[in-house]
């Protein structure tokens, strides 16, 4: 129904949307500086000096930052995927091209594969063949417990414990070639909770679905939404002083917290056999998290203006900002973002449903591309999510070329998410997550017929009934 | 905030006072000198006579030409034809080599003109929620015809649109039909008040919760209430020929007997010309027993009816077919229900078309109307016919909605409402490169295109 899908649309705006972000000027000499997105800065290996070699004080919250997801079980398969047209994404367009997949990673691409001969194969002749899509921006598969808007600063908040996996819309973003999705805490809070990074292996149980090893991510927002559910309560914030203000606390409050921790640390070093751990608190803890870089922060953020407050806030308390999401304004200010090596996932189009969208433009992803910003294209719609490649191909539309329309659906979520190394790309080594789709899959026109995720197969349009392999409907 | 949107509107008038002589980097046609750029001003139909050459005409009602030409003179079409129709001398000509031409394209449902900025109430006029029945609300009292969503959706090649109020009443109001550019609201709504929408969904029940319950809070309540309005309205009209008959009685005694006329009853007397079958009703059901309850009652009071959305009553595709009704179809983004296949709703207009069914395409949207040709275009993945897509966007809805002599197909004598792309009008990689509105080129500028301009450098 229109009205219901505007009123939906206004809530999710209203409710979900939400990323800002802080970032630290890139200066290489930096010895908190992450190490490269592909070896996952943010995850709880890369501790920055200082914190590493110390034991974190060890809460539930902290155990399972280092936890996000059980290790991987062992996948057996030999599949060899024939005749396609490859889009690699890496390294162009292989015509009439082969992919063999071994255990579940790719074990060989090009015009030709050497592949045992057990192996299954999947004739792919006159099709498309591409990386699954990422989707580094959703609020799926969460039964509506997107925000918990009751304070504006929640980072212990843990979407794992929403996690809705038998939520249908995972299959049909399944449907739609989507392989890979984060799912993020709502916008209502300037910082809200942390993600959980999902395949879309629809049938299978909880903890398999979630994305094994993948970092952990928290979200930030900023602008109209916190103002507006807190405002409306006549509580702080309801301006953007507030806001960011809130923010400040938080983090000087958090860097008190670290601070008791490292006199109780030294003293027990010393031998000090009578001291006292401080109390242990989930929320300082989560905040701790950011200012030691273990997490990667993402930002909702609309506007130019708070773009650069949000970096300047991320250069003052000394942590990164991984992505502004929504970011329709970044077009203003993409040099700025680009030099901050911040990246964007945004919508080709969304504009006008609230104010700060008002200046949201269709040029906004290709500007920003073209002055070294890296761009995706997200859903933050559980409507949006089951068609990105048309998102992609308006992309094309509006500026971008073919090769960063791809990647804005591909590798460039993947590095948001922070799997770059492991998905995003057709490239020996990475996961077997791919799409298969009947026509040039950047158009109007184009249906996914087959969707793999680690070389198993979850969709195959020709199936009859919902086309899940995996997945027995209870009766 | 609303002085915040006077200073954006301040702002982009003083932008788009600037000349804006930097050309794009998007590499687009450069536009003929620009009216500001939410301005929807275009001038009245003028005397130059326009020829698009060389381009691969979709006329809709006759075929492909290839290499074709289109002339238009005094906002018509007056030739159309082979690479061999001639152009008259002193004609302009825009070289439409490489390109598709076809008719404007008619949005079957829109808010165009009646927001701004969703989540700004005062930039908003969708709809009265005092009371579910409200017939005697007309969208041309608040249609704002300088909104800058208009030029925004004209970049895709639409040209007219229904405008409609929300669909959070029973009976919020009536529609009207607008040509996208003109000299102002008056000449833009093209057809006023020319069908009232009649949505049964269930999402007009005042039932958010039991502590603010209001009447109707159920589909009986709805119904209930739409069966009096119509009845009260029945009654209305009798007296009205009551009146009229003894008032217009050449018997001077029975002239006498007529009194006063009833007195005059704006919601009553709005909802006579449907009960009089002069004008459609559109209505709007998603699941089969909505559907077969709405059909009923539109039956009861000989209702004309045009049909929207029929998203889940797949189940009940023969019966709509035997209706013979029209189906404004979608969207077809709406979510299936739990239990349905992903494709249940993108399948929809191709299981109508099949059927026979005459679809048209809406977008149910303002700010991304001018993504209406996409939801075409991804219903034909879903197996509607390439054609049969495009006519629901152009000649199905002109005969739906009355104005097929001007609108829906590349004809001699039919209005210039011409657009013309470099690709397939269907697919999103497509960019619109000329659009002409009663024969007259509109600038491709829009509030975002002079931000993209001022930015991207």
């Amino acid at each position: 129904m229109p009205h219901r899908l505007h009123l939906y649309r206004v809530m999710l705006l209203s409710l979900c949307w939400v990323l800002s972000s802080f970032a630290v000027a890139q200066q290489p000499s930096n010895p908190q500086q992450p190490s490269p997105a592909s070896q996952n800065p943010a995850s709880p290996e890369q501790a920055t000096p200082g914190t590493e070699s110390k034991a974190n004080p060890v809460t539930d919250n902290a155990t399972r930052n280092k936890k996000p997801a059980p290790e991987a079980p062992a996948i057996h398969n030999d599949v060899v995927i024939r005749g396609g047209t490859i889009l690699t994404v890496t390294h162009g367009k292989i015509e009439n091209g082969s992919i063999y997949i071994h255990n579940g990673k790719i074990a060989a691409v090009g015009q030709t594969v050497n592949a045992p001969a057990g192996a299954t194969v999947i004739d792919a002749s006159g099709k498309f063949v591409m990386p699954g899509i990422i989707d580094s921006h959703s609020h799926i598969a969460l039964d509506d417990d997107v925000n918990e808007a009751t304070s504006p600063v929640t980072p212990q908040m843990m979407m794992r414990d929403a996690f809705d996996y038998n939520d249908k819309a995972i299959y049909r973003a399944l449907a739609g070639g989507v392989t890979t999705s984060l799912l993020l805490h709502g916008s209502a809070n300037m910082i809200g909770g942390q993600a959980i990074v999902i395949k879309h292996k629809y049938g299978l149980g909880r903890d398999e679905m979630l994305f094994p090893g993948a970092p952990q991510s928290i979200k930030f927002a900023s602008g109209e939404n916190p103002k507006r559910v807190y405002g409306s309560k006549n509580q702080l914030p309801s301006t953007r002083m507030g806001n960011f203000e809130v923010m400040r606390a938080a983090f000087i409050e958090a860097r008190e917290y670290m601070r008791t921790w490292d006199d109780y640390d030294a003293k027990v070093k010393k031998g000090d056999k009578d001291a006292t751990p401080p109390k242990k608190d989930l929320k300082l803890e989560a905040l701790a998290d950011i200012l030691r870089g273990k997490l990667l922060v993402q930002i909702h953020c609309y506007r130019a203006d708070e773009f650069l407050t949000e970096m300047a806030m991320a250069k003052e308390f000394g942590y990164k900002i991984r992505a502004f999401h929504h970011a329709l304004e970044a077009y203003k200010v993409a040099d700025k973002i680009a030099a901050n090596g911040i990246a964007i996932a945004t919508w080709p189009d969304w504009w006008g449903f609230k104010y700060e969208a008002w200046d949201g433009i269709p040029w906004n992803a290709a500007i920003s591309a073209h002055k070294g910003v890296r761009v995706a294209l997200k859903s933050d719609s559980e409507d949006v999510t089951r068609r990105l490649n048309q998102e992609a191909g308006k992309g094309m539309h509006y500026g971008l070329t073919e090769d960063e329309a791809l990647k804005a659906i591909t590798l460039n979520p993947a590095w948001i998410i922070g799997v770059d190394d492991r998905v995003g790309s057709i490239d020996v080594g990475k996961d077997a997550d791919i799409s298969i789709w009947n026509s040039y899959p950047l158009s109007s026109f184009a249906l996914v017929d087959k969707v793999l995720i680690d070389g198993d197969l979850y969709f195959d349009r020709s199936l009859p009934g919902l086309g899940l392999t995996h997945y027995k409907e209870v009766q | 905030m609303l002085k915040k949107l006077i200073v954006v509107i301040a702002l982009v008038a003083i932008i788009s006072a600037q000349s804006i002589s930097a050309q794009s980097k998007k590499t687009k046609s450069a536009p003929a000198p620009a009216p500001a750029a939410h301005s929807n001003t275009a001038a009245a139909a003028s005397n130059e006579t326009i020829a698009i050459k060389g381009g691969k005409l979709l006329t809709i009602t006759h075929g492909v030409i290839e290499n074709g030409v289109v002339v238009m003179h005094n906002g018509r079409i007056t030739a159309i034809g082979g690479p061999g129709t001639a152009i008259p001398s002193g004609a302009k000509v825009i070289d439409a080599t490489g390109m598709t031409v076809y008719p404007g394209l008619i949005d079957s449902e829109t808010h165009l003109g009646l927001t701004e900025i969703s989540a700004e109430r005062m930039t908003n006029d969708e709809i009265e929620m005092s009371d579910e029945i409200m017939p005697h609300m007309h969208v041309y009292d608040a249609f704002h015809a300088e909104t800058a969503l208009i030029p925004v959706t004209r970049m895709n090649g639409i040209t007219n649109a229904i405008v409609a109020p929300a669909s959070g009443d029973t009976l919020p109001g009536q529609d009207s039909f607008i040509q996208l550019a003109g000299p102002s609201a008056t000449e833009m709504l093209t057809v006023r008040d020319i069908a009232m929408p009649l949505n049964f969904t269930g999402a007009q029940r005042r039932n958010q919760s039991f502590e603010q319950a209001k009447f109707p809070f159920t589909r009986m309540g709805m119904a209930t209430q739409l069966r009096q309005a119509f009845i009260d309205a029945l009654d209305y009209d009798q007296k009205l020929a009551a009146y009229d008959k003894k008032k217009s009685s050449a018997d001077a005694k029975e002239k006498d007997k007529a009194g006063t006329p009833p007195k005059r009853d704006l919601k009553l007397e709005a909802l006579l010309p449907y009960l009089h079958g002069k004008k459609p009703v559109v209505l709007a059901a998603e699941q089969p027993n909505d559907l077969l309850t709405a059909l009923e009652l539109a039956n009861e009071f000989h209702l004309k009816v045009i049909l929207n959305h029929v998203t889940h009553s797949a189940s009940l595709l023969d019966k709509i077919a035997a209706t013979g009704l029209p189906v404004i179809i979608g969207p077809i983004y709406e979510q299936p229900k739990e239990s349905e296949r992903y494709d249940a709703v993108y399948s929809m207009p191709a299981q109508l078309a099949k059927r026979g069914i005459k679809i048209a395409f809406a977008s149910y949207d303002s700010h991304q109307a001018r993504n209406l040709p996409y939801a075409a275009g991804y219903a034909v993945g879903f197996g509607l016919p390439a054609d049969e897509a495009l006519k629901a966007m152009t000649i199905n809805p002109a005969q739906i909605w009355g104005v097929d002599k001007d609108l829906g197909s590349l004809e001699v004598g039919k209005m210039g409402n011409v657009v013309v792309a470099n690709g397939d009008p269907l697919d999103v990689k497509t960019d619109v490169k000329h659009v002409f509105i009663q024969g007259q080129e509109i600038p491709l500028v829009s509030k975002q295109t002079q931000l993209r301009d001022q930015y991207w450098k």
